[in-house]
């Protein structure tokens, strides 16, 4: 792992290949931003391509980087609250695992998206653990020995402990960011400002990389300071064929023909062989997608979003 | 039935459940809404007897007024025109504080105690080898102990509505009467079930889930075959009213591909969805003015 203090660094930007092969490294936990939409998909295809092995993921409802990263049997343990890939369907690498143990048999820890979000604002406010009152009384707390349900000292009413997440590094991606890595959304945010603080390595990546100016005449659109960060990709249509808010609509058909061609373990190799190995880089993928596809696909966004800036 | 409303002769299925789950909606409330027929009928709500009801998705946004189908609790939709929008842990807090009154969930498996399993079918296997493994919670279980009440949709049979599941993801009032007291969870639990055949209310003493009314054309007996618990029915069954005119109509517009509706994403070309999406501004932004 690169031990050098990249979080000072003037200049952070690189390209995702270095971003990846620097701070994603065999064994590491790693956390991805994205919640029902938002996917950190473009990273995901590139540690397929790199091979990083036996990662912990750690997230609240993640898709493609849970779903790819069980079906090529780099991760070997998550801790999430949900994996699928929503309205377009489940999971089915992690049902092989989970049921047959294809490619292997992975740990599994469950929480609640609530929960996730708080261990996760836990691991950003430094702290050991948060409490709450979910979980408590249900089967997720009765198999994930994580989960601690205490009495309140205060209270001697019955409370939950999470315990804080601190990934090794975290992914995620705004809509805009400075070279520093001044990160800005420019809608909702998820739990993407706690995943970032929360990690000891974090990679933004950006629909377009603007000038300092530009976030200093918008300071209350940063959700990550440039502290947090040791890296800045410019990536766009990095969540393709999920939506980015103010950016560009969810292309839910290609994603059934995806979620069609994945279906089986052969299929899946099939898959990744034409869309992680068979494209060099992200912007080969979106070649193979099509620009003109991409471009309707932002068009009709601007339809429903008014800029604010 | 009311005979001063205009009930609609030609719907679907999926029709009356969207109105059955709109009515469960009053207005002013704030509602945690999930994708599908759920969100169908919390914006049929808005747009009929409860305008000022406040929509909030899971992924931080409070009080959008989608021009468009949402399609994921982190689509772009979510945001739109909304009052607020900020993140996950935000939106989950302000429902532990008690700031939501209706909460939506679904799930593989339901008991009589209106418990949920959205984590895995056992069938034979274990937690660590199921037979089926499920999404997991998401939000669910967040929902079922923080909102003041919960609203839950279930596809109705007997394999699914089950005397114990086989693993709690979401509770209901788990073992019975005073069993969310003991937690002190901030939610009073779930208030109706409404599957494809009928719609269910909980005992207020039991807390067990008694049949409550039947949609057009099924029976009470229809019913008891799809449930695996000896199923209590109200001395005063009713049939579930059909959608209005109204709401049918309101439906065909907000679902105009039949996504959730009808015949699902199966066959939906990219230029079709653009083009839905296209039109779907235009319609919507009248509507909803």
């Amino acid at each position: 792992m690169d031990t050098e203090d990249t979080k000072k660094s003037l200049d952070k930007r690189m390209s995702l290949q270095e971003a990846i092969s620097r701070f994603v490294f065999d064994g590491c936990s790693i956390a991805f931003s994205g919640m029902g939409g938002m996917q950190v998909v473009a990273p995901t295809y590139e540690i397929v391509r790199q091979g990083q092995k036996n990662l912990t993921l750690m997230g609240d409802s993640p898709c493609e980087c849970g779903d790819y990263l069980i079906g090529t049997g780099q991760i070997r343990r998550i801790e999430v609250a949900w994996l699928a890939f929503a309205v377009a369907g489940v999971s089915p690498s992690y049902r092989r695992a989970a049921e047959k143990g294809i490619p292997q048999k992975i740990e599994v820890f469950e929480f609640s998206n609530y929960t996730m979000g708080l261990r996760f604002l836990a691991g950003a406010m430094g702290l050991p653990f948060m409490s709450t009152k979910s979980l408590m009384g249900s089967s997720i707390e009765k198999y994930n020995p994580m989960i601690k349900v205490i009495d309140d000292p205060y209270t001697s009413q019955k409370v939950t402990l999470v315990p804080a997440a601190t990934p090794d590094v975290a992914i995620v991606h705004v809509n805009r960011a400075d070279r520093l890595g001044n990160a800005q959304y420019l809608s909702f945010s998820s739990n993407a400002e706690n995943i970032a603080r929360a990690a000891k390595r974090t990679i933004i990546t950006c629909e377009e990389i603007i000038p300092e100016d530009e976030i200093k005449r918008t300071p209350m659109l940063t959700s990550v300071p440039q502290y947090v960060v040791d890296a800045v990709v410019e990536l766009p249509y990095c969540c393709h064929p999920w939506n980015m808010p103010c950016a560009y609509a969810y292309d839910i058909p290609f994603h059934m023909e995806m979620m069609a061609a994945i279906e089986t373990e052969e299929g899946f190799k099939k898959w990744l062989d034409e869309w992680a190995f068979g494209c060099k880089d992200h912007d080969d993928y979106c070649e193979k997608v099509g620009w003109s596809r991409l471009r309707k696909l932002t068009q009709v966004e601007r339809k429903f979003y008014k800029s604010v800036l | 039935m009311d005979t001063k409303i205009t009930y609609a002769e030609d719907y679907t299925l999926q029709e009356l459940l969207v109105a059955a789950a709109a009515r469960e909606i009053k207005d002013r409330e704030v509602v945690f809404v999930g994708v599908g027929i759920p969100c169908l009928g919390a914006l049929v709500a808005k747009l009929t007897h409860a305008p000022n009801v406040i929509l909030t998705v899971e992924s931080g946004c409070i009080g959008p007024t989608p021009y468009r189908l949402m399609l994921g609790i982190g689509d772009n939709s979510c945001g739109e025109n909304a009052i607020c929008v900020t993140s996950l842990w935000r939106a989950f807090s302000d429902q532990q504080r008690g700031y939501f009154d209706v909460g939506m969930l679904g799930g593989a498996q339901i008991d009589k105690y209106g418990n949920l399993n959205s984590t895995a079918i056992f069938g034979g296997g274990n937690y660590d080898r199921p037979k089926t493994r499920l999404p997991g919670s998401g939000g669910a279980n967040d929902i079922a102990i923080s909102a003041k009440r919960t609203l839950i949709m279930m596809n109705q049979q007997r394999r699914r509505f089950l005397e114990k599941v086989d693993f709690v993801t979401s509770p209901g009032y788990l073992d019975g009467p005073g069993s969310r007291e003991k937690y002190g969870y901030p939610g009073g639990g779930p208030s109706v079930i409404i599957s494809n055949m009928a719609i269910f209310r909980f005992d207020e003493k039991t807390k067990e889930a008694y049949l409550y009314s039947v949609h057009p054309g099924v029976s009470a007996d229809d019913v008891r075959r799809e449930v695996s618990w000896d199923l209590k029915v109200s001395p005063d069954l009713k049939t579930t009213p059909p959608p209005t005119k109204e709401e049918v109509e309101i439906i065909r517009i907000l679902d105009s591909q039949k996504i959730y509706t009808g015949k699902g994403l199966k066959g939906l070309t990219f230029d079709n969805y653009m083009a839905m999406l296209d039109s779907s501004y235009e319609k919507l932004r009248t509507m909803f003015r």
